[in-house]
């Protein structure tokens, strides 16, 4: 397991030995991770606790055992658990709404959530929220009428109120086509005051696009914490290119130039190399730890 | 646009706030926020509370655009709302900040007999009366005549009791009288005077 | 500021009729003497184009500002008719906002309860005035017989555990998440919607035993049950999973009145009986002291 080289000091949010289990699956198991301001991506497969590390993040959900600092706060205690709560902005997986509610009503309604009880207050908000996330021509359109993109949008605008510190994103970018999430990237990057920023992708190439920072979670523990230039590089060396399948190989596929590329340990003498991405690395990681 | 395009126009948005149409009423932001947040600021000094007048005015628009009888201008109506909606945004703030609500009214100059010939100025000698009052007296004949408030609500305005906005209007009125009575002879202020200060 | 010599004459009207720019420049910066003001303002409502000119010496940032949050408090809307009225009463207009979440004050909720009543009283007025057979003694001293309001007292206090076990369930709540993650008390956000849900099911439940052929306080008998029942409910939910606590009361309500109105002739009349409100009573009191000992468990909890 890779250790983070990134300065402890400057942590915002720490976690150690933390572990969650659903039932007889665990779905974490003993996650050490320190996160600080700035994006970081948490990239895993489905099932391999990114929602579940978010949950605990966000206060939501308990840890069976483990400890989590935020902000020099613990969440196993009540007063400080609100307080940390103060602090959030949370984009769970499957956001429901109320059916009836329009857009600028549901802001309200989490802005009330979080504490904002002056009614001019709230609505500077909201329209302050609404302008960043470019949802100001839809704030009288009932939810249901929006398409998915404008949804997650109005996701991010609902985490966005109150100017959170840190910021737990949950598969913020699935089902968006790439110009929606190319304006997320826009998004994210002009956010004022530097808050620690957590979002989770099952895609390599968002975290390459996006995240300085990249956590690799697979089967309920970290593989791998780093930036996403080291993740590329630990697959150096064994990622290759040829005109026919190779059997030796862990994974091939054909790419769009008719060629193959294969990942994998055992590497034939006299292979083309390629630069590897950072979903090879990905990849590779993936791969060993399935067959351990 | 030549104005009496635009009045129409006014008149037009304005029934379509009223059925709820939001287009329309950010046309008529556009339009009329400008002046209206210039003459209030006239009135009270704080800035945050203007704006949450100038807020709270469109609101009571967009609430009780069906209210406009079609009688007057659209900009005379939204200032009537405006005005009381001023009020009650002074209402709501209290203590210290109250006091520093109300701006002293701005010294006057005096208007030489010259210059008011140069500038041709109708209203020179009412100018003149008027300029010859305390700042506390206009201010009230400002407020209850100008902006067609009650004594209550120029209380709040001004800062003061309603008594004391009666009695310095009844001062104001006695002074002016006064002021212009001592001109009359041959002037032609007469009428002028009946057309501003109406019945009083 | 002051001017206190007589300098050239303040900026004046232009041969037009019309403001000059300097005088509408003055005027802006409010510089202008009272009479110019005065007569700036008395010419403005009746012209747009002197308007216009004078909305150019706003500040176009500020008008902008108050501009976004004009149209988005319009877009929030203030609620309704019921919302003003009770803002008026004195209720804060953040309790209003959480209840516009409530799906027990949700009119489709409330139309099926009414609905559900209706179907029920319907059934014992016709039992009573023997337009359906109803195959058990249909008069018992002076009184309709147990079996023509056993339906009734049986859904009522039941419609109220569910108008309120709707309010607390996360499951009915789509944005439940939000709320766990949100600082805003948990214990108040429960209170808020419990005591509105509350509210809006004994309203119909109350006014609905008052056409019910049956003793004249009925109406007033089944208020401390449904209120029992719904403080059982949340008591147990300090302990268990709301679910289950929901579920719980539910049955420990429906096994004894299946029970008494099988086995006793007297049957549901046995709730309008003093004691039984005494125990209901009793009920109450305990569930509200163990709400109130372990509210923490709603106040910061986290969700199952």
């Amino acid at each position: 397991m890779d250790e983070t080289t990134l300065s402890v000091r400057t942590a915002a949010v720490r976690v150690h030995g933390l572990s969650r289990r659903y039932g007889s699956t665990r779905a974490l198991d003993g996650v050490d991770l320190t996160l600080e301001r700035g994006i970081t991506g948490l990239l895993g497969p489905n099932g391999a606790g990114k929602t579940t590390l978010l949950s605990v993040l966000a206060t939501v959900s308990e840890p069976d055992g483990g400890q989590v600092s935020a902000f020099g706060l613990d969440p196993a205690d009540g007063a400080e658990r609100v307080e940390i709560r103060r602090r959030l902005g949370y984009l769970p997986q499957e956001l429901g709404y109320h059916r009836h509610f329009t857009v600028a009503a549901f802001l309200d309604y989490v802005a009330i959530l979080k504490e904002i009880t002056d009614r001019r207050r709230r609505a500077e908000e909201v329209a302050r929220v609404l302008a960043v996330t470019g949802l100001e021509d839809r704030a009288r359109a009932r939810i249901r009428t929006l398409s998915g993109g404008m949804r997650q949008r109005l996701g991010i605008a609902q985490a966005l109120l109150g100017g959170p510190e840190l910021l737990i994103l949950d598969e913020p970018t699935a089902g968006l086509d790439p110009e929606q999430r190319l304006r997320f990237r826009e998004l994210l990057s002009g956010l004022a005051g530097d808050p620690v920023i957590v979002l989770s992708t099952h895609q390599a190439d968002d975290i390459a696009a996006i995240c300085p920072k990249v956590v690799v979670l697979l089967r309920g523990q970290v593989h791998f914490a780093g930036t996403p230039a080291e993740l590329a590089v630990t697959a150096a060396g064994r990622v290759w290119g040829a005109d026919e399948r190779d059997p030796h190989a862990h994974l091939s596929w054909r790419g769009g130039d008719s060629r193959w590329r294969h990942i994998g340990d055992e590497v034939p003498d006299g292979a083309e190399l390629v630069t590897p991405t950072v979903e090879d690395g990905y990849l590779l990681l993936s791969h060993a730890a399935g067959a351990r | 646009m030549s104005p009496e395009t635009e009045e129409r126009d006014d008149v037009v948005l304005l029934r379509a706030v009223a059925r709820g149409d939001e287009e329309s009423l950010a046309v008529l932001y556009d339009r009329h926020a400008g002046w209206l947040t210039i003459r209030m600021t006239r009135r009270c000094a704080l800035p945050d509370v203007v704006d949450h007048a100038v807020q709270d005015t469109f609101l009571a628009l967009w609430r009780e655009a069906g209210a406009y009888r079609g009688t007057g201008d659209v900009a005379a109506f939204i200032w009537g709302i405006g005005i009381r909606r001023l009020i009650d945004a002074i209402r709501r703030e209290s203590g210290p900040r109250r006091r520093l609500l109300w701006r002293p009214a701005e010294p006057e100059t005096v208007i030489s007999a010259e210059d008011e010939v140069l500038a041709g100025i109708e209203h020179g000698r009412l100018g003149q009366a008027l300029a010859g009052l305390s700042p506390e007296l206009r201010g009230a004949l400002e407020a209850t005549v100008l902006d067609g408030l009650t004594c209550a609500e120029a209380a709040v305005l001004l800062g003061v009791a309603e008594g004391t906005v009666k009695s310095r209007c009844h001062r104001a009125r006695v002074a002016l009288r006064a002021a212009l009575a001592g001109e009359q002879a041959g002037s032609g202020t007469t009428a002028y005077r009946r057309e501003v200060w109406g019945a009083s | 500021m002051t001017n206190s010599s007589p300098g050239p004459a303040e900026p004046v009207a232009g041969a037009d009729g019309h403001p000059g720019e300097d005088l509408l420049a003055s005027y802006a910066a409010g510089r202008a003497g009272t009479v110019d003001a005065w007569s700036v303002e008395a010419h403005l409502p009746g012209c747009a184009r002197c308007r216009a000119a004078l909305s150019a010496y706003a500040d176009a940032e500020r008008l902008a500002r108050n501009r976004s949050v004009l149209l988005t408090r319009a877009a929030i809307g203030d609620g309704g008719r019921a919302r003003r009225v009770l803002r008026r009463c004195g209720i804060p207009d953040y309790v209003l906002g959480l209840l516009a979440a409530a799906p027990s004050l949700r009119r489709s909720w409330l139309l099926s309860v009414v609905g559900v009543l209706a179907v029920v009283a319907a059934e014992a007025v016709a039992v009573r005035y023997g337009w359906i057979e109803a195959g058990r003694p249909s008069h018992l001293g002076g009184y309709p017989g147990p079996g023509t309001l056993a339906p009734f007292v049986m859904v009522a206090p039941l419609l109220v555990l569910a108008g309120v076990a709707v309010a607390f369930l996360p499951m009915f709540d789509p944005a439940c998440r939000l709320a766990v993650a949100a600082p805003f008390s948990g214990f108040t956000l429960l209170l808020v919607r419990s005591v509105s849900a509350l509210a809006a099911a004994l309203i119909p439940v109350v006014a609905a035993a008052f056409f019910l052929p049956g003793p004249g306080w009925l109406p007033v008998a089944l208020l401390l049950p449904s209120l029992a029942l719904s403080a059982f409910a949340l008591a147990v939910a300090t302990v268990l999973d709301p679910r289950t606590a929901a579920v719980a009361a539910a049955i420990l309500w429906l096994v004894p009145v299946l029970l008494l109105t099988t086995s006793t002739a007297r049957g549901p009349l046995l709730i309008v009986q003093p004691d039984a409100q005494f125990v209901c009573a009793a009920v109450l009191c305990a569930c509200a002291v163990v709400l109130y000992l372990r509210h923490d468990r709603f106040e910061w909890g986290w969700m199952r």
